[in-house]
């Protein structure tokens, strides 16, 4: 079976690879071991947040230029970020998803915790905060949750708020909106994890003619007339983010919505639209199956085998690893080395187990696993056995030189390898035909 | 003797994936989901039995909770096992008819003329449904008259040189043998000879779905031994193919993973029917074949995407000229197998399928097309659209 390019890894820099490919008409395949980091993640995107000295950063492109040598934004330049940017904007609104952000500067998220995480895209429903003046015209700040959810604490989220920048007299009132006042119906509402609470709400509260009402009297009264209103994103996955808007419409709230423990609706919405988006393209996504190992002669990797079709190979001009870092197990750790499991490309970790963290986890140190990932050239290209692969492309987590976490990067590393990489497979292809894209209603 | 036990379940991070893909939990919400039926409940269920939860009954066997796990815990293979352990299959006489599909299909295959209208009448849908508790809305099966075994002629496939072995299956066996003289049609066009085997027994599905894993294992045991033959006789048979998802899945995959019973040595060479011709088209050997001018609605089978084989059907599908195929998205009809039969479950099972539904109804297309008849039979049911195998639509194409 030949392909075009085949994408592993179906995650974010994965998928705005994939899109970007199929879209130019290149016969398309995703091959993704599992769900991905998607449906753990925020739902928002962040391109750079904070410098060296871990202060928050308005402006990330005007901070690029300061990061070490050897970070993936280096490598693609600042206008293909942009321009990935822009492609993921429109590919997100095509699917029906809002991504809201303040023009040309960072704002700020809110966590589950009340930490304020600099964010380059929201979804609609979460409030967007000023970095510069977080608090400006917020004196009241309601935290509410819905039928006693465990995955959302109120108390931690006014704690954490309240430490941040001009929210010391803010006043904050805490609630939960009890399961018997919406009038659904699950044994113990308090189990539920936050997909289950919305399956059970679309299930008994908003199938009623006057459920949206009743949600919204409920919030009002938690409410106690706050400025802004923060709730779990329980509400409902798909249509999610429009029913945020009818509901601040119909209770004249400020509500921000705010990603919970896994699963993650945001999240969730965010991989739904990316998969949509690809199949639109005509291309075609294969889950539940892992890539094992490939083919490799001279300069090119030719074809690959995955644990499902270990006799049957697939071929392709083109390929993109992404399979994210340590959690997604694009990355891996024994007593002796840190590896890329997938075909054993070079990756800069050193073998010495002692320096792969700080001794203290949590002390606020560069741990040196964070690092940790495939050493590529500037298009992205890997190193196998002393050989640069020219058509094998590393995005997202896998790649090295960057920590996503210290720096708040993950999200525009993602898109913008994944888009590079798709750019550079695009015109490398140009001299061949064109397939006819398939338009799918 | 905790050592004993295979604590693969516990790789599990209690990240809820499973149960964002599950179908049934969507749909209803006495399941409490493959998380807290499988690993969670695992524990549960080593230290004190008593802590089985009926609910798992619910559960499908539909795989979609290991295909999402991102850390490869085989959550579907750990509820099967628990309700087998744990005695949680109500065996009635309907769990017998419905999975004993070889004994029922020789029997009503025998009378098909009568048992077909006999189960289109109403009252005797009615009764079943009282009796037995087979829901009276569903359509039920009928029956082939002529069974594919005696339709099929061994001495037309002689003159091939090369040989599979085709694993039939019951349905196409004794319900509909459709499907088995078109993928004969397709092979004999690519220069490649049928052969079945001496006896063949049904894979299994039915019989685990309603937890009459002994007869399951002498079904694997009994099929495994017949593959062996095949396989290792001097007469070059290439390998065994299945038109049946489920059955492909069984044979390759359950049998080991829940029957323990091992494949090993012949795994390999068991193949589902569209990866076994996508690798011949790959290799040049394409048949004749015309433009069928046809635009159809793929639906992907949940056992099939299990076991990787989607691609291969898209390949299959992509090789027939004059074939515009739309790809649905990878939802679940909600038959699974016996499981929208139970009068319990339709309402369950309707609501599965429902996204399958409304989709199709949104299009325009000529066909739906799938692989698994179980599948086939729901969205048959369920929507205007009639829905063809994609060894059919090759088949139609042969010129």
């Amino acid at each position: 079976m030949k392909y075009d390019v085949i994408v592993i890894g179906g995650g974010l820099a994965g998928l705005t690879s994939a899109i970007r490919c199929a879209e130019a008409g290149l016969k398309s395949v995703v091959i993704s071991a599992g769900e991905s980091a998607l449906a753990f993640a925020s739902g928002a995107i962040d391109v750079l947040g904070f410098d060296q000295h871990q202060s928050p950063i308005e402006d990330p492109f005007g901070h690029i230029k300061q990061l070490p040598a050897g970070h993936p934004y280096h490598k693609i330049g600042t206008e293909s970020l942009r321009q990935s940017l822009a492609f993921f904007q429109a590919q997100m609104a095509a699917a029906g998803l809002t991504m809201g952000s303040h023009g040309q500067i960072n704002h700020g998220r809110l966590t589950a915790l009340g930490a304020m995480r600099p964010a380059w895209f929201s979804q609609k429903g979460a409030h967007t905060f000023s970095l510069a003046a977080p608090a400006a015209g917020i004196r009241h700040v309601a935290v509410v949750n819905l039928a006693g959810f465990r995955d959302f604490q109120p108390t931690l989220v006014a704690a954490g708020l309240s430490r941040q920048p001009g929210f010391a007299d803010v006043a904050f009132t805490l609630a939960d909106i009890k399961a018997e006042t919406l009038n659904i119906n699950a044994r113990n509402a308090y189990e539920l994890r936050s997909l289950e609470l919305a399956r059970t709400l679309k299930r008994d509260l908003f199938t009623q003619p006057n459920g949206l009402h009743i949600l919204s009297s409920a919030l009002q009264k938690a409410a106690r007339n706050a400025d802004l209103v923060v709730i779990p994103s329980v509400l409902a996955v798909a249509g999610g983010n429009d029913l945020m808007v009818e509901l601040e419409q119909l209770s004249g709230l400020r509500i921000c919505e705010v990603a919970t423990l896994p699963p993650s609706l945001p999240g969730m919405r965010m991989a739904a639209a990316l998969q949509q988006r690809f199949r639109h393209a005509g291309g075609l996504f294969l889950e539940g199956d892992q890539v094992l190992g490939g083919h490799f002669e001279q300069n090119r990797l030719l074809s690959i085998n995955t644990r499902l079709n270990q006799d049957i190979s697939m071929s392709a001009s083109h390929f993109v690893l992404a399979t994210g870092s340590f959690f997604s197990l694009g990355l891996v750790s024994d007593r002796h080395e840190l590896k890329e499991p997938v075909f054993g490309l070079s990756v800069n970790g050193t073998a010495d187990r002692e320096q792969w963290s700080e001794e203290c986890f949590m002390g606020g140190g560069q741990h040196r696993f964070s690092h940790t990932g495939v050493i590529t050239d500037a298009s992205l290209n890997p190193c196998y056995i002393g050989q640069t692969i020219n058509n094998l492309y590393c995005v997202g987590a896998v790649l090295d030189g960057f920590n996503p976490v210290q720096a708040g990067c993950a999200g525009g590393v993602a898109i913008g390898t994944g888009w590079f990489a798709a750019e550079r497979i695009i015109s490398a292809m140009a001299h061949t035909p064109v397939r006819q894209v398939q338009e799918i209603c | 003797m905790l050592n004993l036990l295979d604590t693969s379940f516990d790789h599990c991070i209690k990240c809820n994936v499973c149960t964002t893909r599950c179908p049934v939990a969507e749909a209803n919400p006495d399941y409490p989901g493959p998380k807290q039926a499988g690993p969670d409940g695992e524990r549960l269920r080593i230290k004190n039995p008593q802590l089985y939860d009926e609910a798992l009954k619910y559960c499908t066997n539909c795989k979609r909770c290991e295909v999402a796990c991102p850390s490869g815990v085989q959550v579907g293979t750990v509820i099967q096992r628990a309700k087998a352990k744990h005695g949680g299959f109500h065996q009635g006489p309907r769990e017998f008819i419905l999975s004993h599909t070889d004994l029922v299909g020789t029997l009503s295959s025998t009378a098909a003329p009568v048992v077909n209208v006999a189960t289109g009448l109403k009252p005797v849908k009615t009764l079943l449904d009282k009796v037995l508790g087979i829901d009276k809305r569903q359509s039920l099966p009928k029956y082939s008259r002529q069974t594919f075994r005696a339709w099929f002629d061994p001495d037309r496939q002689t003159k091939f040189e090369r040989k599979i072995c085709f694993f039939h299956g019951c349905f196409t066996n004794y319900n509909d043998p459709t499907v088995g003289k078109h993928l004969v049609a397709v092979l004999n066009a690519m220069n490649i000879g049928v052969t079945l085997l001496k006896k063949e027994k049904c894979c299994g599905v039915p019989l685990m779905a309603n937890g009459f894993f002994a007869r399951a294992r002498n079904n694997a045991q009994l099929n495994l031994g017949q593959f062996a033959d095949k396989l290792n006789d001097n007469n070059r048979v290439e390998c065994i193919i299945a038109t049946e998802p489920s059955c492909a899945m069984t044979l390759r995959d359950e049998y080991p993973e829940v029957l323990q019973v091992d494949n090993y040595a012949l795994r390999d060479r068991i193949l589902f029917a569209s990866a076994f011709i996508a690798r011949e088209l790959a290799d040049g050997n394409v048949p004749k074949m015309k433009p069928v001018n046809l635009r159809v609605a793929y639906h992907s089978p949940c056992h099939l995407i299990k076991q990787g084989g989607v691609i291969h059907t898209m390949e299959l599908l992509n090789g027939i000229p004059g074939l515009e195929v739309v790809m649905l998205d990878q939802k679940c009809c909600g038959m699974s197998g016996t499981y929208g039969f139970k009068k319990e479950n339709y309402q369950t099972s309707q609501r599965i399928g429902e996204a399958v539904f409304d989709q199709l109804t949104t299009m325009d297309v000529d066909y739906v097309v799938t692989d698994c008849e179980s599948c086939k039979m729901q969205i048959e049911m369920n929507t205007g659209y009639k829905v063809l195998h994609p060894i059919t639509v090759m088949a139609q194409s042969l010129a």
